[in-house]
Order: C-alpha cells, then structure tokens, then sequence
C-alpha cells in the first residue's frame, strides 16, 4: 500500500501492511484498548503532579508512532516514526517529573534510545549504502557484506526490545512512567523491534546471516534467566514486572532463534514453529504483560503504594484487581489453560524439534539442554509471582494505606477483567491463533505442519478443569450446608495475636533462589542483632539484603563515566560558550554541505 | 478383552491405589520403626473422618484459600487419568492428551494454588513452606524435563503413551529413570528434602503450606498428594522398566501387573530409605537435587548422540 508519494524518491510515505504488521497492528490494538479504557481513572490520582495534557497528547502519539513503525516500506519512514516513537515515550516517561528517580529514569532512558537509534541509523545508511534503495522490499544482503550493517542494526533493536546486555534502561524507565504508559511500553513498544527483526532477519531473507540463530539463542536464554533472577529481588512492583519483560523478550528471541537455526539446516517445521511461538508469545506478553502493570497501577492508585512489603491483604479490599491480577500471573507462569502457556508449549515443541532433527549432536544436546532451561525460566516465574500476588494481594495488610484500600474505579476494572478475559480465549482457542498464524509463517513455506504439530487438547482440558473443579465444589458445598465452615484467627502457637509484621515478606520469600544464584549479583544478608543478652533477649535485630548487578557497576558506569570525562576534555573545547566560535562552525558547515552538494 | 479390563483398571488406579500407597509406606515406615503401626486402610479411615468434619478457616483467607484444594484435586485426577503411570492402558487415539508438559506445566498450576493459598493466611509458617516448594521446583522441573526430553528424543514424540510404547536405549532410561525418582522425592515432599510426618518443624515445606487446612479440604488435599504420588514414582517406574526391553511386549494384565508391583516396591523402598536416612540440611537439598540435574543432563547427552 502506498499513498502520497512526497518528494523523497523512493523513500516516501509508503506503507505495507501485510499479514505480519497486521499481527503486530492486532496486537497495538489488543493491549492498547485496555489502557486506554484504563487511563482516565487512573490518571486522576496523578492530576496534580502531571499534566494530563501532555500524557495524553504523548500516549496518542506513541499508539500512532508504533502502528507507523509495524507498516513503515522503507527505512527513512521507518526511522522517522520510531524516532516519534521513542520522543514521545521519554516524554510520558518523565512526565511524573517531580520524583528525583523519575528524571534519573528519563535521562537514562533518553540515552538509550539515543544509542539505539545511532546504531540502526547507522545500520541502515550501510545497507542503503550496499543496495542503492531506501525500501525494504528491495533490501537483500548476504556474505560477509551482510555482517556490520546486520549487526549494527540487531544491537539497535536489541536495545529497543531490551535484550540483555542492552536491557539496562528497561527496568528503570518502565516503573518510573505512569502505570497505563508502563502497560503501553512494556507490553507493546519492545515489541516493535521484534517486528522489525522478523522483517529484517527472518520472513524475506534480506539479511542473510547464519551467526545470528545461535546469536538469537544464547541471548535470549540469557535474557529469560537474567530477568526473571534479578525480578525476584525486586520490592516495586512494576519495576519487578519490567525485569519480567526481559525475560519475555529472551523467550520470544528463543524463538526467533530457532526459526533460524531451521532456516540454517533446512528443517521447514522448526523454521515456522520457532516463528509461530515467537509471534504469538509476543500477542500473549502484551496481552499480560499490559494486564499485570495496569494491577499494579491500579493498586498503586488505591493505596499509593509501590513498595510490595507495606502492601498485602488486598483480595478483600480490591477483589476484581486481585483476580485478574492472578489471572495474568498464571498467564505469564506459562499455566495451562492460559496462553503463555500456549506459546511456550510451541517453543518447547520447537527445541524438541531442534533436538531430533539437528545435524550434530553439540546441537542435539543443546537443545534439550534449552528445555531445561526454559523449565527453569518458567519455575523462577512461578517462584516470582507467587510472591508478588502473595505479598500485594494475600495475607493481611502490612500498612495502614494497604487496609484502608478500596476498588479501582468501574473504568479500571473492565479494563483489567478485558485483558484476563483474552488470556483464557486466546489460551484455549490456540488452534484458531495458529491458524492466524499460518498465515504469516505461509511466506516461509506450507504451514500446514504447523498445524499439525499443535497437538494438545487445551480447550478439552480446560473444560474437564473447569468441570471438575466445579463438580467438587458444589459437592462441598452441599457437604457445607450441612456443616457449615467456622472462621477463626490464624493459628499462631498459641503465641496469641499474630501481628502483619510476622508475615513472610517478599525479601525473604525470594531468600533461598537468591541465595542459590547469590553469586550472579554477589548476593549478601546482613544480619544484626543489637541488645545486651544477644543470644537470647536480643533488643533489636535488623535484616538488610544488599546486590551488586555486576553489568552495571562493572561495565556501563565504567564506559559512561569514561565517555564523560572524554566528553570534559574534548567537547569541552568545541562548545566554549563563545558565539564568534558558534559563528564560525555555522559557516564551515555551510560550506562543507556547499561543497558536499556541488561536487 | 480392552474395553472391559481398562475401564476398571482406571477406577481401581483412581480410588484404591493412591491412599493404598500412601498406606503401605506408612506401614513399612512403621515396621522399619519396631512399631505396629496405623492399619494399611489408615489413610482410607482418615479420609472418611476428614469428609465427616466441618472445617476451619482462617479469618484472613480469601477465595484463594478456598479453591485451591479444589483446583488441586481437579488438576491431580485429570493428571492421574492421562498419565500412564500405571502402564500405558489408554487406547492410542488419547495420545496427544498425554503430552508431557501439558501434564507438568497442569500439576505445576496446582502447586501454583497452594503456594498462593499458604501465603493467604498471613502465616509465617505459610510462607516457609510456599518459599521452599519454589525453590525446590525451581531445582526439580528443569531434571524432570529434560529427563522425559531425554526419553521423548527416542520415541520421537513427547506425549507419555507414545513415549512408553516404544523402545527405548536402556542406559538412557535407567539414568533418566534415576534422575526422576529424585525429583519425585522433592516434588512430593518425601526425606530427605522433606519430612512428611511432622507436623511443627521448622524443616517442613509441604506440611507448612497446608498447615491451616482441615476437614474437607484437608481430605481433597491429602487425596491429591496420594495422587501426585502415584503419578510422580509412577513416572519414575516406568522409565526404569523401559530398560527392560520385554516390557513392552509383555500382554495388557501382565503389564499392568508388573506396573503396580513396580510402584508398589518403590513405595516400600521410599518408606525403608526414610526409616534409615536423616533429613538433609535445607541448604544441602540443592546440592541433592544436583544430582537429579546431572543425571538427566547425562541420559540427555546419551540421547543426543545415539539419535
């Protein structure tokens, strides 16, 4: 499709929208409808700090800027609408600008984007450089030509989509916008650079390069296990559910992974089943993932409070939150009936795949090894937000703001229940999805094997689930009417009066996995007990867990802090502060374009 | 001959088999103990009594704690129908109902809802127990799955019955058959991770989680454990039993037979090496369920070369 073709030649306002940007457009509709019936309500709470005005004329902007990004042709439209893109999210990003962290967050956030974009700029002026066209469609590099402008453009995308190493601004910029701008970011906009992967490296072949299977596969594994352990540490809430992203974003580069390794070896099922997982993780991330930040905005609005351990007890107070809320849990812990689980079963199809059909048994080993490491990805989920819905949402609560919370508005509830609602559909009618599916994958070869390799009778078991459960049930409560169930205080030793502060809290939920991993982030409890008999009668003991995330501390502050005091020696000379030095840089650029144009 | 053995065969694995289990363990433990001992039909009596009682709830409970003996139940008896750990009795065309990680990622939603449910009564002792059984199936799920992979890459399918008709290499079924009864240990609780008797330790991980259920739900509870029990050794005996390469050949009753004595000395040996072995340290079962992952990374790198 393509409409007012404007004077740039061949790099337009030209758009397509085939079957995969109508995938990633589907999916800017499925989580966006969500927030936006979210917002209002939400952003009430927020009206004196923010200007509502700009939030909103940003949020506006971000939805059309992405949708501009998933039908963009050719690579100067592309850029324009991703740089919209970016502007506009660091914008809503530092709207909540009154916070210290939040201003930290949006700098920080600023200079990603910004080394992002200088990479895929770079990438692309290289590959208009190879192929003479600014289009898409008329891109098609291979050999070792295809290695630097490729690269370049994945890390400019894998800094997008927040893949580790380059994920670091993720977890810091996504808590610090408002809750329904975190859904947006989190659940939708990393995602572009997923679609701008697949239509660069996977669906046409334009860049051909066959080091980037393994590439794909050894970061996302990393990313999926790096997020999840540094998620379990967390105590805010929405920055835990940001590190989550992470390591969805590593699941769904696992399955672009495989889908490569299956083009490398000629093996056409692994090649649309690492693709179909990959796609459809993708919807059912933003479908969750948009879900479980709009809980915890929507708890944060309740009880202004973002520290999960002065939360708890919520299931009364907030009811329809806590259960979608769980809902969304089970979707992202990859729980069957819900459709995490759905696409995670098609990566694990896909690595079975790869482990019967791979030529060499390195390769064999691998992937069965990648299994396990996706069950073990998916156990640390699990461990994750058994302690995020058991500290926010279970138990009694640990502060005065948590019991005195009352349910989000009506606005704010549909707009949870909405998205819950579509991770049982989409979970249950997966066949349906996969047909979708098949439609983009079609490009790649028949995609008829894809739907044979979905196997499974979800919706069979979801309904003997559901039937089941219902039956036992209704037996017990008939059993209940005769006698009916007594309340009382939790047993408590007979101690008498158990207190919220002898709840488990999240910190020492997470306590035994951290200290397993402890030696990732050199994990450390420091104990201790003050009082003159300490052994028995101890007055005061204190706890504090303490990490070092060694990325960070090791090789970002290290590498910026180098670029500044460069920056003080060199760029401190070019920008003196003198307009005649000014005058003059202006008219050596004049010239040197002059001179560029005439020659 | 089929349709009139399987129907019956399902009915007694469903009711009788599971609390008969548990039973026998008891007894062995007892006897390993120099004590008499409950009845072999104890847990059949308890069960009767725990139905009979009202039960109580804590105050702070939400629905959480209200439905997760339910979907616990429900996950356990759809698992136990579908999965052959009595011997592959199911006709063919259930196969891909069978599928393995369906299986674990269903009874995994189960754990889901009792971890949730122990941190809903805002007990202390809830919130151990849930704390544990994550990091225990943090350890234990990545040794099952690549375990079943292991298994699955010679059968070229992994759903379980396909898995369990075919003939596997027995080096890979005895390491992987190894590798899971380790994890079934952890998965159910059982010493040397954990000691199902006690009630009051500061040991326990299962016992803490449904420490303040009783009555009816203590009774859907402790039937689903019976059943995640059968399931989980189950497992375990027939990938050990694919290592002798007349199984398969053996006809429908003889099968089914060897199945059950294969459960049932399991469960005997379970209950011996809990009357001799203490109770690892908490901080050692990491270091155990290690071996878990060394096994099926072995019976893995087996597969992966033989294939």
């Amino acid at each position: 499709m393509s409409f007012i073709p404007w004077f740039l030649g061949d790099a337009g306002f030209t758009f397509t929208v085939d079957p995969l940007s109508c995938w990633f457009l589907a999916i800017i509709g499925a989580a966006g409808l969500p927030v936006l019936i979210f917002a209002p309500g939400y952003l009430q709470h927020l009206r004196h700090r923010v200007s509502l005005n700009l939030v909103w004329v940003a949020l506006i902007l971000l939805m059309i800027s992405m949708a501009g990004v998933v039908m963009a042709a050719n690579a100067i439209l592309f850029l324009v609408a991703w740089e919209v893109m970016s502007l506009s999210s660091f914008a809503l990003v530092t709207a909540d600008h009154e916070q210290r962290d939040n201003r930290r967050a949006a700098i920080i956030y600023l200079g990603a984007t910004r080394a992002g974009t200088a990479f895929l700029m770079i990438g692309f002026l290289w590959t208009h450089h190879l192929t003479g066209s600014w289009v898409f469609s008329e891109w098609s590099v291979s050999g070792a030509a295809a290695l630097v402008p490729a690269l370049l453009i994945f890390v400019g995308l894998a800094t997008k989509a927040g893949c580790w190493p380059f994920h670091l601004w993720l977890p810091i910029a996504h808590p610090a916008a408002p809750a329904p701008v975190s859904a947006l970011m989190s659940g939708v906009m990393i995602k572009t650079a997923i679609y701008a992967m697949i239509r660069l490296f996977i669906l046409d072949n334009h860049f051909v390069l066959p080091l980037l299977g393994p590439i794909l596969l050894i970061l996302g594994a990393i990313s999926a296990f790096w997020g999840v352990i540094f998620a379990l540490l967390q105590h805010d809430l929405k920055r835990l559910l940001a590190y989550h992203s992470v390591e969805n974003i590593g699941i769904i580069l696992m399955g672009l992974g495989v889908s490569l390794l299956g083009q490398r070896y000629h093996l056409p099922l692994l090649e649309q089943l690492g693709l179909a997982a990959a796609l459809f993780h993708t919807l059912n991330h933003a479908i969750f993932k948009s879900l479980l930040f709009l809980g915890a905005g929507a708890v944060d609005a309740c009880t202004h409070l973002r520290d999960i351990e002065k939360l708890g007890g919520l299931v009364h107070r907030m009811p329809w939150t806590t259960g979608a809320f769980v809902a969304g849990s089970a979707a992202i812990c990859a729980l069957p009936p819900l459709n995490g689980f759905a696409s995670e079963w098609l990566l694990y199809q896909g690595f079975f795949n790869l482990a019967m059909d791979a030529p060499s048994a390195g390769l064999r080993f691998g992937a069965l090894l990648l299994m396990g490491w996706l069950a073990l990805v998916g156990a640390l989920a699990i461990a994750c937000f058994v302690k995020a819905v058991g500290v926010v949402f279970l138990g009694s609560p640990r502060s005065r703001r948590a019991a005195r919370a009352t349910e989000a508005g009506r606005g704010m509830v549909v707009a949870q229940v909405l998205p819950a609602l579509m991770c049982i559909a989409l979970g249950v009618a997966a066949p349906a999805v996969l047909g979708q599916l098949g439609r983009i994958t079609s490009r790649l070869g028949d995609p008829s094997p894809l739907y044979h390799a979905w196997t499974i009778p979800l919706a069979l078991i979801a309904l003997l689930l559901a039937c089941t459960a219902g039956g036992l049930a209704m037996w017990m409560a008939a059993l209940s009417r005769l006698l009916p169930a007594r309340r009382f205080i939790t047993w408590e030793c007979g101690f008498g009066n158990l207190g919220p502060r002898t709840q488990y809290t999240a910190t020492s939920f997470a306590q035994p996995i951290s200290r397993i991993f402890g030696a990732v982030y050199s994990y450390t409890v420091d104990i201790n007990v003050k009082g003159r008999n300490r052994r028995y009668f101890p007055d005061k003991v204190t706890a504090e867990t303490a990490h070092e995330a060694y990325l960070e501390t090791k090789v970002y502050t290290p590498l910026l802090q180098s670029i500044k005091r460069m920056a003080g020696i060199f760029l401190m000379r070019l920008q003196a502060g003198s307009i005649h030095q000014y005058l003059i840089y202006m008219a050596l650029m004049l010239g040197l374009l002059l001179w560029v144009g005439v020659s | 001959m089929n349709s009139l053995f399987l129907p019956l065969f399902h009915l007694i694995n469903l009711l009788l088999l599971p609390l008969l289990l548990m039973g026998i363990i008891r007894k062995v433990k007892a006897v390993m103990q120099n004590r008499t001992g409950a009845p072999l039909l104890q847990p059949f009596y308890d069960m009767a009594k725990f139905i009979r009682k009202a039960e109580t709830i804590s105050g702070n409970a939400g629905w959480i704690f209200v439905w997760a003996p339910r979907v616990g139940l429900a996950v356990a008896v759809i698992a136990a129908i579908l999965v052959p750990w009595a011997g592959v009795l199911l006709p063919p065309g259930w196969a891909p109902a069978t599928n393995f990680l369906l299986m674990l990622y269903l009874l995994t939603l189960g754990k889901f809802f009792t971890m949730l449910a122990a941190l809903d009564t805002g007990s202390a002792f809830g919130g151990l127990g849930a704390s544990r059984e994550a990091t225990i199936s943090m350890l234990a799920e990545p040794a099952l799955i690549i375990a079943l992979g292991a298994l699955a890459l010679g059968a070229g399918s992994t759903d379980l019955m396909t898995i369990y008709s075919s003939p596997a290499s027995p080096f890979i079924a005895l390491l992987a058959g190894a590798g899971l009864v380790i994890t079934a240990l952890a998965e159910l609780s059982r010493m040397p991770v954990d000691d199902p008797t006690t009630h009051l330790e500061l040991t326990m991980v299962h016992e803490a989680m449904i420490l303040e259920y009783s009555g009816r739900s203590l009774a859907m509870i402790e039937y689903a454990t019976a059943l995640r029990a059968c399931i989980f050794f189950g497992l375990a005996v027939q990938t050990l039993l694919q290592a002798w390469p007349a199984f398969h050949a053996l006809p429908l009753l003889l099968h089914y037979a060897a199945s059950l004595l294969g459960l049932v000395m399991l469960g005997i040996s379970v209950a011996v090496a809990e009357g001799i072995l203490v109770k690892l340290k908490w901080r050692s079962v990491p270091n155990f369920l290690t071996f878990a992952v060394v096994l099926s990374l072995l019976a893995a790198v087996i597969a992966a070369v033989q294939s």
